[in-house]
């Protein structure tokens, strides 16, 4: 199907898009000054902008047979109203009711059902609409592609009709990594330079590891230690500050600069956490991960005095140690080779004299550092820096998509699965039309009058 | 449409990878650029990427007009300001600050961005529905979100955690940064929800109610929502001694339909016969509320004993309603045959196919029944038919 969905600058249309051509177009559409334009060419004009926008993938043959006149509404009911009067209030005297006050029959008039601008309501139903609404594409077309491409299931079942209209209670769901994708800033030259300069890096990585498993082991084991015993206090300002720079929610601060940080974070505690007892650390929950980066730069938060804190700092180990023996032992069981076991040896050792070490100790933390560093684990674990993804590392919402974001009531949605749900058909309130639609009253009417004179 | 390579700042980052002799000699759009570069090059009126020409391409002045909005008024919306909506609509007061707005669509006042559900909120509802045992009619009377939404909400936590379980990867980033650009409703443990989400007891407007009827009454008549309802479905007035009845105790009139949604009058005959519209008080999705405020307007002093039939009252509906499903499950259940061989992994469901007016319709050739019938083409290989499905069952 050729994409006939372009954004002009010359004859603007609006389109379901986020691009920031379509934002321009959406803030000076205009529909021709209707003093000069007969009738006919009004609703011309009016079908035609509104089309763009609406359902511009459907054909004009297949939308004219979904096109209803009739319109679904709903008046919301105060339950205490209900049971003052069973109606015969309202229906007294003449039939209007006995009192009627003039503001009473303003605020009537006022909130009248905008049932005009639920005209293209049937399209709402449609899939592709339907994830373009629950923002997990920046364009209809985009989200029909996702359909098309086999990205979505429908109630778990891969669903690859973008024209497959929902039911009410039709769960629906697209592979997070499309949406990231599909809402994320894009790569730019920079991060496309970075993964290049990634990729060379792990080939000379994979030739020296080449070389180096010729080598001895015993170097490895001397390196490990030389590593441990960099100062944990050091380490562990570096920690802070850098995450703290990361956190830090100040405009000042360049995206290009806090990405420095993150990176050079991420690297730290990789490099503090490879000194572990556990070799699955690196991959563990983000709970062990935080426990275990505290333990081993003996950070404690310092609600404590100092006279309290050695003793239960011993006890704290103490307390650490059979949780952590189980898994070292499954791990020894696992490793055959001798000289990882000499390697995690000679770092328990380190460790074990670390902590006799009374400078280490007075390594104190305050809640909110202790915080903040969590806080830095926790982003840098969901948010990583990923040069195989194909959207800017670490993830961030695209250009001008703020502008566009609106989730309208009938789709419940989950972001963090994206899944959604569609509960029911759009419908009209008084005063508030559910169909996001960038027109104006009078273009709903027209179109609504071009589609009726066919009926 | 494709932006053309005619802007600078594009054709500028194309230039690394092209030689400067390819450059010069290639007859492409690609002005010959100063060697600094700045954003302000995008303003700058353009010249014709012809070299002898003096006619200036079409668009560009369109294009210069665009990067001025973008740059200028439009720059704001570039980035979102999180807790804050970022619309066309909102705009800056005296001191500089943005004002958010639900306005989104700058010419659609009938649109509002309206405000979802937050994490804690969400968690609240699956909580409460989950773990503590709460009826979902329950829990949406006292969060003030819809039924279905409380439902949904259900079936999108499981599934969240479904995921995680299986260390299926998820959006957080994505999540948290919509979280930020969309108003939200939130929970909090100590104080509760602030403003209630959406109105519960949102009524449909019935087709029948959209003509409108002259309807003659005489004044010393007390013309109610029952009647009103019976005039519109064209259904005789009610007798005098039901009207009493539905007097002295409107609840009770209420319950016997929302307990038991068969027992609505029916009036017409054949195709033409359709149930009475029932009034308001019915059709909305918390009948029992208008019961709890008439109890409250009766009997305003006697705080807890209202509170006791309210509680009496929604434990009665949900048991009528438990029971009803328990009874359309079983009798599904006696209508189907379940066969599962030893050694397959499926399930065979087996349902006797009733042949009568109502499946295969008067002159026994409807299109929709079930199986091959005598005189009766079936149009699925036929072009043109629609095969996309209509249904997904879960």
């Amino acid at each position: 199907m050729r994409n006939r969905a372009t954004t002009k600058l010359n004859k603007p249309k609006v389109r379901q898009s986020w691009s920031k051509w379509n934002l321009y177009n959406l803030q000076r559409f205009k529909l021709p000054f209707a003093v000069y334009r007969t009738h006919f060419q009004q609703k011309w004009d009016a079908k035609s902008a509104a089309r763009a926008y609406h359902g511009e993938q459907v054909s004009e043959k297949q939308w004219t047979g979904m096109f209803s006149p009739r319109i679904r509404s709903v008046m919301p009911m105060d339950a205490r109203k209900l049971a003052q009067d069973d109606g015969s209030l309202k229906s007294a005297g003449r039939g209007s009711g006995l009192f009627k006050t003039e503001e009473d029959a303003l605020k009537e008039e006022q909130k009248q059902i905008p049932y005009s601008q639920m005209t293209f309501a049937p399209l709402e139903r449609r899939l592709d609409v339907a994830i373009f609404r629950a923002m997990f594409a920046s364009s209809a077309r985009q989200a029909r592609q996702f359909v098309i491409h086999g990205a979505v299931t429908v109630n778990g079942k891969p669903m690859r009709h973008p024209s497959y209209l929902l039911n009410p209670g039709d769960l629906f769901q697209v592979e997070p990594e499309r949406v990231m994708y599909a809402t994320g800033a894009p790569k730019d030259k920079v991060d496309r330079r970075e993964i290049r300069l990634a990729n060379k890096e792990a080939e000379e990585a994979k030739e020296k590891e080449a070389e180096a498993a010729e080598e001895a082991e015993g170097e490895a084991a001397e390196e490990a230690k030389e590593n441990s015993v960099e100062n944990p206090r050091k380490t562990l300002k570096l920690l802070l500050s850098q995450a703290k720079e990361i956190m830090s929610t100040d405009k000042k601060t360049l995206p290009a600069k806090r990405k420095q940080e993150l990176r050079g974070f991420q690297k730290a505690v990789r490099r503090v956490l490879s000194r572990s007892e556990s070799s699955t650390i690196l991959t563990d929950s983000l709970e062990s991960q935080f426990s275990q980066l505290t333990l081993l730069l003996r950070a404690r938060e310092a609600d404590k005095k100092n006279k309290d804190m050695e003793e239960t700092q011993e006890k704290g180990e103490e307390a650490e140690k059979p949780k952590s023996k189980p898994e070292s032992s499954a791990d020894d069981a696992e490793a055959t080779e001798t000289g990882q076991q000499q390697l995690r040896d000679n770092l328990s050792e380190a460790f074990a004299m670390a902590t006799q070490n009374k400078e280490v100790d007075m390594s104190e933390l305050t809640r909110d550092e202790v915080q903040v560093l969590k806080r830095a684990l926790v982003q840098m674990r969901d948010n990583p820096i990923d040069h195989s993804k194909p959207y800017a590392t670490p993830w961030r919402p695209r250009d001008y998509m703020s502008a566009f974001a609106t989730i309208p009531r009938y789709l419940e949605v989950n972001h963090n699965i994206c899944a959604a749900v569609y509960l029911r058909h759009p419908v009209a309130r008084p005063g508030y039309s559910e169909v996001p639609s960038p027109f104006s009253d009078s273009v709903g009417t027209m179109a609504f009058t071009w589609y009726l004179r066919r009926r | 449409m494709a932006p053309r390579i005619q802007n600078q700042v594009v054709s500028n980052s194309l230039l690394p990878y092209l030689s400067p002799s390819s450059t010069t000699s290639s007859s492409t759009c690609l002005p010959r650029l100063p060697s600094t570069s700045s954003p302000s090059l995008a303003y700058r009126p353009r010249q014709s990427c012809r070299s002898l020409s003096s006619t200036v391409a079409p668009q560009t002045r369109r294009r210069e007009e665009m990067f001025g909005w973008l740059h200028g008024p439009g720059a704001r919306l570039k980035n979102h300001v999180p807790g804050q909506t970022n619309y066309l609509t909102s705009f800056k007061d005296k001191d500089g600050n943005l004002l958010s707005s639900t306005k989104i669509f700058p010419q659609n006042l009938m649109y509002r961005s309206e405000s979802i559900l937050s994490e804690d909120l969400r968690n609240e509802i699956y909580d409460r529905v989950v773990r503590q045992k709460r009826s979902v009619r329950a829990v949406s009377v006292e969060l003030q979100v819809d039924m279905r939404r409380v439902a949904a909400v259900v079936r999108l936590v499981e599934l969240e955690n479904r995921m995680k379980e299986q260390d299926k990867p998820l959006a957080l980033p994505y999540a948290r940064a919509i979280h930020e650009m969309v108003p939200t409703s939130n929970y909090n443990k100590e104080y509760g929800s602030g403003r209630p989400h959406e109105g519960i007891n949102d009524l449909p407007v019935h087709r029948l109610t959209n003509p409108q009827i002259f309807y003659p009454v005489s004044e010393s008549r007390q013309f109610n929502r029952v009647d009103a309802g019976r005039v519109f479905s064209a259904a005789p007035a009610l007798e005098t001694s039901q009207v009493e009845e539905n007097a002295a105790d409107p609840y009770a009139s209420v319950a016997r339909i929302t307990q038991n949604p068969g027992s609505i009058e029916t009036v017409g005959k054949g195709d033409d016969e359709q149930q009475v519209l029932q009034p308001s008080d019915m059709r909305i999705p918390h009948p029992h509320l208008v019961a709890k405020e008439r109890q409250n307007i009766i009997n305003p002093n006697e705080f807890h004993k209202n509170r006791e039939i309210y509680n009496e009252r929604l434990a009665a509906e949900e048991n009528a309603t438990q029971e009803r499903k328990l009874k359309a499950e079983k009798r599904r259940e006696k209508q189907m045959l379940r066969v599962q061989p030893a050694d397959s992994r499926f399930e065979f469901r087996i349902k006797d196919v009733v042949v009568s007016k109502e499946t295969t319709g008067k002159d026994g050739r409807g299109a929709r029944a079930p199986g091959r019938r005598y005189g009766v083409p079936s149009y699925d290989r036929k072009r043109g038919q629609v095969k996309i499905p209509t249904r997904v069952v879960v």
